[in-house]
């Protein structure tokens, strides 16, 4: 296994999110969280990241316990966060965003970029473009490309369709597509058509906990089946 | 059982403070005790923005020097009468609460602090060099007042019980305001100010009567300090001695009228007898302010009822919670 | 005219090279740095012990002011700055205030309160339009355009750099790479420090070095953050040069009043710009 979240419960202020609430995934298995707006699906993702630190519980990244530790070492061993509202670093060109990631994971810019290219072709048209003038789509899609650079073991990604025309949304299937097999995926999705065009498992949230985990593909592509538990 | 000996001192708490500091005065000498006394007042109106709505200013020496001066002027070119001067001093204050109020009042945190500090270096300027002819400028100027009925401010003990009135009038005043509903919307705008313009309050009318109350009872603190001195210098507006009143607030404990209280007494104690001792007594001020900030935050008065509360009921389970990572 | 022009300059140069700490901080950590004005005082004070102690020339002891205020800097980011990271900004203000007397109090304790007058180190002139304009002034100005021009450099060229663009717009985004952004925020500290430190080294003949100056300086940094943005790097440096020429003009025609015409103006920008702090 090589995520594991045991049990985990967090709390903003005294107000509690996740209520001992666990989950899996395997490597090169693709699971998606649904569920409703204030579920606690971000917050399950920002507390694997390493952004909130479980008051209980645990999480287990490769047999390593890394509840408690800081975002960069998290991110570190391999995990990378993709956040909900597409934060690009909008004074940095494409280019310098690709930089950045390079840099951290010690890989060389033109692979970063190569690799980058192979996920989504056309930024190749626009690596000096400042990322602040990027579409949405071309946002997210340049996240999901970044977080590609020195082969993470594990992705987060939050929400990668909201906001996106159904073009888009094509492409950004066929990015995650295409990483399928060489990295594990924990997504959160409310699109409950790519939920179940991609998804290995499902987990539903509700109100901080966990009602229901779906691992058959007639449940899951069953769109009226997913609806009963949100 | 403490709980009623607790309700018992509150209802006579403005005797009780009025005893203690009728306590004070033959140890510290009753000149001290005055200037103790007159700094509480300072103090209290400074809390009502600090501890009660929750805006840190870095420039507050200017009401109180506009109290000063406005009350010196009043004696010099006005009229002899100390209680016309003390009158004009708070108006004064009054109005330029009025008049700075709006562009202020709308600012919050470093904005705030700084902005007034920058008018209180103006406030400095004006005094020290646009105005010197008539204020005397760096070297200051005498504030002579005749006697009026029985009130001979050239005595001490005068200006003693007449301070010491004057201090529980404050301190009642403070009292009613904050335990009236509008002390309620000052705690809920230090809080969040969103939630309580959503309920349908005019926060910035609430802002402006706060921020008016509070410098022109710092005038009135500064008219009183110089009707204690009989003279006036810059010294008294000058943004550098803000610290002495947040430090105050701090030691004693913001938001409360016994801190407030508390903390005019600590600051002027160490202000008066530190010296004497340590001579870098100002390193010492800091390193000591330092630790409040870091360890202290609740000052004394937040630690006694902190502890009384403790004292009163069992320790509750303590709820887990997560801290986020920055 | 010129000689108003060209101090106004100068001093907006020095503003600059002040300021730019201050706008680091404030936009990478989001905490106003009251002992910034110390870091620029020590720098003074330790060009002015260099010079008297160690017989050196202007040019070395200079070095060593801007050298030694590292280990200084250090420790304020780490046992104070550090402690205050998303803490209400109030209790900052109060902390950094608190540093800053503790120091100013340390240099009256060493050096004594007396202002110590220094002579301008290259005690020439230059005639420009028909005045005669100290040389030192004008190399002031050259030192802020170039360090202008080395900071665009720093963070549009190199990594470092880039990695404190990104953390002042996103700073957790920039941990999701796996970057340790607080130790480059800790170096964006260190290097305002240091730029403190050289104002203070330049501005030292210009003005007396006294345990005041800090305070006489820093509301006027304050006031070019303020106006220019907070963590704009561009906007301190127009800022500074505005606010520099404010003061210069005024200081013509009413010379007390030159700073406190530079709080109107940060007032009236406060007025139609309040910031979010």
């Amino acid at each position: 296994m090589l995520l594991a979240v045991d049990r985990i419960s967090v709390f903003y202020g005294s107000a509690r999110v996740l209520s001992e609430v666990s989950l899996h995934a395997a490597a090169g298995e693709v699971v998606f969280i649904v569920g409703r707006n204030g579920a606690g699906k971000t917050t399950m993702l920002k507390t694997i990241a390493g952004f909130l630190h479980p008051a209980a519980g645990t999480v287990t990244f490769d047999g390593k316990k890394i509840s408690g530790w800081l975002p960069e070492r998290v991110a570190r061993l391999g995990i990378r966060y993709v956040f909900q509202d597409k934060r690009v670093f909008t004074k940095l060109t494409v280019r310098e965003n690709i930089e950045l990631a390079a840099f951290a994971a010690g890989v060389k810019l033109h692979e970063a970029i190569e690799r980058v290219v192979q996920i989504y072709p056309k930024i190749e048209t626009f690596l000096d473009s400042k990322a602040g003038g990027l579409s949405g789509g071309q946002r997210q899609l340049l996240l999901i490309g970044r977080a590609m650079v020195g082969s993470p073991r594990l992705l987060l990604i939050d929400e990668p369709t909201e906001g996106l025309a159904a073009g888009t949304i094509e492409e950004v299937l066929r990015a995650l597509e295409l990483m399928r097999g060489e990295v594990t995926l924990v997504i959160v999705e409310q699109n409950l058509a790519v939920v179940s065009r991609l998804a290995d498992r499902i987990y539903c949230m509700k109100e901080g906990h966990i009602p229901a985990e779906l691992s058959q593909p007639a449940d899951i592509q069953n769109q009226a089946c997913l609806e009963t538990y949100l | 059982m403490l709980n009623s000996t607790l309700t018992l001192l509150r209802k006579f708490d403005v005797l009780i403070i009025a005893g203690l500091f009728l306590l004070l005065t033959p140890i510290i000498s009753m000149d001290r005790s005055i200037d103790f006394m007159i700094f509480c007042i300072f103090v209290l109106a400074y809390d009502l923005l600090y501890g009660y709505m929750g805006r840190l200013s870095f420039g507050h020496m200017l009401y109180l020097g506009v109290g000063a001066y406005a009350f010196t002027l009043s004696g010099a070119y006005l009229s002899g009468n100390p209680f016309l001067a003390l009158l004009i001093a708070v108006a004064s204050g009054a109005v330029v609460g009025l008049i700075l109020g709006p562009i202020i009042v709308r600012t919050t945190g470093a904005c705030f602090a700084l902005i007034n500090l920058a008018f209180n270096q103006v406030g400095l300027f004006l005094a020290m060099v646009a105005f010197a002819p008539w204020t005397g400028g760096e070297d200051g100027m005498s504030a002579v007042f005749n006697k009026v009925w029985i009130f001979d401010f050239s005595k001490h003990t005068v200006v003693f019980y007449f301070s010491l009135v004057c201090l529980i009038l404050v301190v009642w005043l403070v009292r009613r305001l904050t335990g009236s509903l509008f002390g309620i919307l000052l705690r809920g705008i230090k809080e969040n100010e969103t939630r309580v313009q959503f309920l349908g309050y005019n926060t910035f009318a609430v802002k402006m009567v706060a921020f008016i109350v509070s410098t022109s009872l710092s005038a009135f603190a500064g008219a009183l300090f110089i009707l204690n001195y009989s003279y006036v210098t810059t010294s008294f507006i000058d943004p550098l001695r803000s610290v002495e009143v947040i430090f105050a607030s701090l030691i004693g404990g913001a938001g409360s009228v016994y801190g407030a209280l508390v903390g005019g007494v600590c600051y002027k104690l160490i202000s008066n007898y530190l010296p004497n001792y340590i001579q870098r007594w100002e390193m010492f001020l800091g390193a000591v302010m330092l630790l409040l900030v870091f360890k202290f935050r609740a000052g004394v008065w937040g630690y006694v009822v902190s502890a009384l509360k403790r004292y009163e009921q069992p320790a509750e389970e303590s709820k887990p919670h997560s801290e986020v990572s920055r | 005219m010129i000689s108003t022009l060209a101090y106004g300059l100068t001093v907006g140069g020095i503003f600059y090279i002040i300021s730019i700490g201050l706008s680091l901080t404030f936009g990478t950590m989001r905490i106003v740095n009251f002992a910034h004005a110390l870091v620029y005082t020590l720098g003074a004070y330790i060009l002015a012990a260099s010079l008297q102690n160690l017989g050196v020339g202007f040019f070395v002891s200079a070095i060593i002011a801007v050298i030694a205020v590292i280990p200084i800097s250090y420790l304020i980011e780490r046992f104070v700055i550090r402690r205050l990271y998303g803490e209400s900004v109030d209790y900052a203000i109060i902390a950094t205030y608190a540093v800053l007397l503790i120091g100013v109090d340390a240099i009256k304790w060493i050096w004594g309160a007396i202002p110590i007058p220094l002579s301008d180190p290259i005690s020439a002139t230059v005639a420009l339009g028909g005045v005669q304009l100290p040389v030192y002034r004008l190399v002031i100005i050259l030192i802020s355009l170039l360090i202008f021009a080395g900071l665009e450099i720093f963070f549009g060229r190199t990594v470092m750099g880039k990695i404190i663009v990104a953390g002042l717009e996103d700073k957790e985004a920039v941990a999701s790479l796996g970057i340790s952004v607080d130790k480059y925020f800790a170096a964006a500290f260190t290097l305002g420090s240091c730029l403190a430190a050289l104002g203070g080294v330049l501005y030292a003949p210009i003005t007396a070095v006294n345990p005041y100056m800090g305070f006489q300086v820093l509301l006027i940094c304050f006031a070019v953050v303020i106006v220019g943005g907070l963590g704009s790097i561009r906007g301190t440096f127009v800022a500074a040069f505005a606010l520099g020429m404010v003061m210069s003009i005024t200081g013509r025609f009413y010379g007390p009043a030159a700073d406190t015409m530079v709080f109107v103006v940060m007032g009236i920008v406060l007025i139609f710009k309040p910031i979010e702090a």
